[in-house]
């Protein structure tokens, strides 16, 4: 059930532009740092980073992660509730023959798809950049796999907030709002206190206790996603 | 007894404290084209919401096909189309990706998508981008994604809310072809008396969230009654030969009224008549229309709905319904 479910809410996806962000984010900030190193090449790849250029093109790129996350969640969870809520489609949709559950889970379904190809396009598009700029040394594969998931994996309680905020209320300017204002604060997370988690992306990437914050990160989320389903699934439908 | 495709007990939705639905019980069986009449607010939508499972009841059982909707939602809804107030569609999709969106759920084969299309009349226009079609395009095409599973019961609510009279009129036709054809069961609610009259066999009227009739359409139009209405020369010698005869009409603004004559009765009272010199400029019958009915029962509601036709009939509801309004 959950597989139809989730190749209609595909099927609902052409033409709405959600496939242009995802390319879009992560090609822009690959292209960004293309141009930050292209310029400054005797700066940052003869001088500063000459030990290690493409650490330091990680590093860089990383800066930009968790703000870069947190507008994605919030920018493809409103496109995806808005093919719904746009012309209230929820009440066809719900009346179709469907778990309420399984539909709230195939929306996140949609969005964690789009989020892992966002950062699988990152990861591309950075090593591109290194290549293209001729960087010495080994390509290190695990990091460029990992210093976008990774981040994202600490932001996912965003992604369960906004999931249930966007598919819940008609009225997506709370959530856009909410989390334009969540990707902006992120930056400043590193000198946030722990607990916050709009920190826990940030302290992921300046590498400290990574492993701690991801779980963190993917446990509150779990939390606030059941939460979510289970309002989603007993709310009356308007 | 007859099959029951819906049937509902004590059914009761509150919002903020008003019943919006009150112990409304309906009961439809097999075969029938339902028709769900009621004001504006008067609790169709919310009933009809209830039906589908999209809002809980506060009280009170929904029976669908003798099922039990708490329990077998999922497969009570395989077999229900519906179409819930004005059509819900995704503009950036054609007609053909609309209905496939729900096709895949209903799990039925890529040939009832021409099928169902080809019902409504939109095959032409399959490939164009749904945003750009007209109200009753739309309206068509939900209808033609709530046959997609080929459902024994319709639930369409106002489906010819906003159209212009050929879309109402091509939408009646749809709708009345259903029972015949395939055998559906349909449920169609609408403010509109005249309407539900036309392809309605039975008939619920809802007001203020309770049922306050529910039996076919023949019986609500015998309710209604007849009278014959007899302008003459001279009315008040006139009601003095008509008594001789056992008649004993009453007297409206020089004209005699009638009630419960038959043919027989009219024929001897008019030759009588003209034996007396009476000169008789006009012999009508009027019913008692249905609006006028319907206005009664649901107490006013808007005056402008109110047919002008029978000053006297209607006079004394809506007087009633501002009576109703004032004290409020």
């Amino acid at each position: 059930m959950i597989g139809k479910l989730l190749s209609t809410d595909l099927l609902k996806m052409r033409r709405t532009g959600i496939w242009w962000v995802v390319l879009i984010g992560p090609v822009g900030l690959a292209a960004m740092q293309a141009l930050n190193f292209g310029l400054r090449y005797d700066y940052l790849v003869r001088g500063r980073y000459a030990a290690d250029p493409w650490s330091g093109l990680l590093n860089e790129t990383a800066m930009f992660v968790p703000i870069a996350v947190y507008l994605a969640m919030t920018l493809l969870m409103a496109m995806i509730a808005n093919i719904e809520n746009k012309q209230n489609s929820w009440k066809q949709m719900l009346a179709l023959p469907v778990r309420r559950s399984q539909v709230f889970a195939s929306k996140f379904l949609c969005c964690l798809i789009q989020l892992l190809a966002a950062c699988a396009l990152l990861s591309v598009s950075t090593a591109a950049v290194g290549l293209a700029l001729n960087f010495s040394g080994p390509i290190p594969y695990a990091d460029l796999l990992t210093f976008g998931v990774y981040p994202m994996l600490a932001s996912l309680p965003m992604l369960g907030f906004t999931l249930w905020l966007t598919l819940t209320f008609r009225n997506q300017a709370i959530p856009i709002s909410l989390g334009i204002a969540a990707s902006l604060m992120s930056v400043f997370g590193a000198s946030m206190p722990e607990v916050v988690p709009l920190a826990w992306p940030a302290l992921v990437v300046s590498g400290q206790r990574a492993l701690t914050f991801m779980g963190l990160g993917v446990g509150l989320f779990a939390v606030l996603y059941l939460l979510g389903s289970a309002h989603f699934s007993r709310k009356d439908v308007a | 007894m007859t099959e029951m495709m819906i049937e509902t007990r004590n059914l009761t939705k509150k919002y903020r404290g008003t019943r919006a639905v009150d112990a409304l019980n309906l009961a439809i069986p097999r075969g029938e084209i339902y028709g769900f009449l009621g004001p504006n607010g008067a609790g169709k939508t919310t009933t009809i919401r209830m039906l589908l499972g999209l809002i809980k009841p506060d009280s009170g059982v929904v029976q669908i096909f003798g099922q039990d909707l708490r329990k077998d939602r999922l497969r009570i809804l395989r077999r229900v189309g519906s179409l819930v107030e004005y059509p819900s569609y995704y503009g950036h999709l054609n007609a053909i990706e609309n209905l496939e969106t729900s096709r895949r759920i209903l799990n039925v084969p890529k040939s009832r998508i021409d099928e169902v299309l080809h019902t409504v009349g939109l095959t032409k226009d399959a490939k164009r981008h749904v945003k750009g079609y007209s109200l009753g395009m739309k309206q068509r095409l939900g209808i033609a994604s709530a046959l997609l599973g080929s459902p024994e019961l319709l639930i369409l609510d106002e489906p010819t809310n906003g159209l212009d009279p050929s879309g109402i009129l091509e939408i009646r036709e749809l709708i009345k072809r259903m029972p015949q054809e395939q055998g559906i069961t349909v449920l169609v609610s609408s403010h509109l008396l005249s309407e539900v009259e036309q392809m309605a066999s039975s008939v619920g009227i809802v007001n203020q969230g309770r049922m306050i009739f529910q039996d076919t359409i023949p019986n609500l139009q015998r309710k209604a009654g007849s009278e014959i209405h007899i302008a003459l020369s001279d009315a008040e010698t006139a009601m003095i030969t008509a008594r001789e005869l056992g008649c004993f009409p009453r007297l409206d603004q020089g004209k005699l009224v009638f009630k419960g004559i038959d043919n027989d009765q009219i024929a001897r009272l008019v030759t009588a008549l003209v034996d007396a010199r009476h000169s008789i400029y006009r012999v009508e019958e009027r019913r008692k229309s249905l609006e006028d009915l319907f206005l009664t029962m649901t107490g006013g509601g808007s005056s402008d709905a109110a047919s002008a036709d029978d000053t006297i009939a209607s006079g004394a509801p809506r007087a009633a319904g501002l009576r109703r309004e004032a004290a409020q």
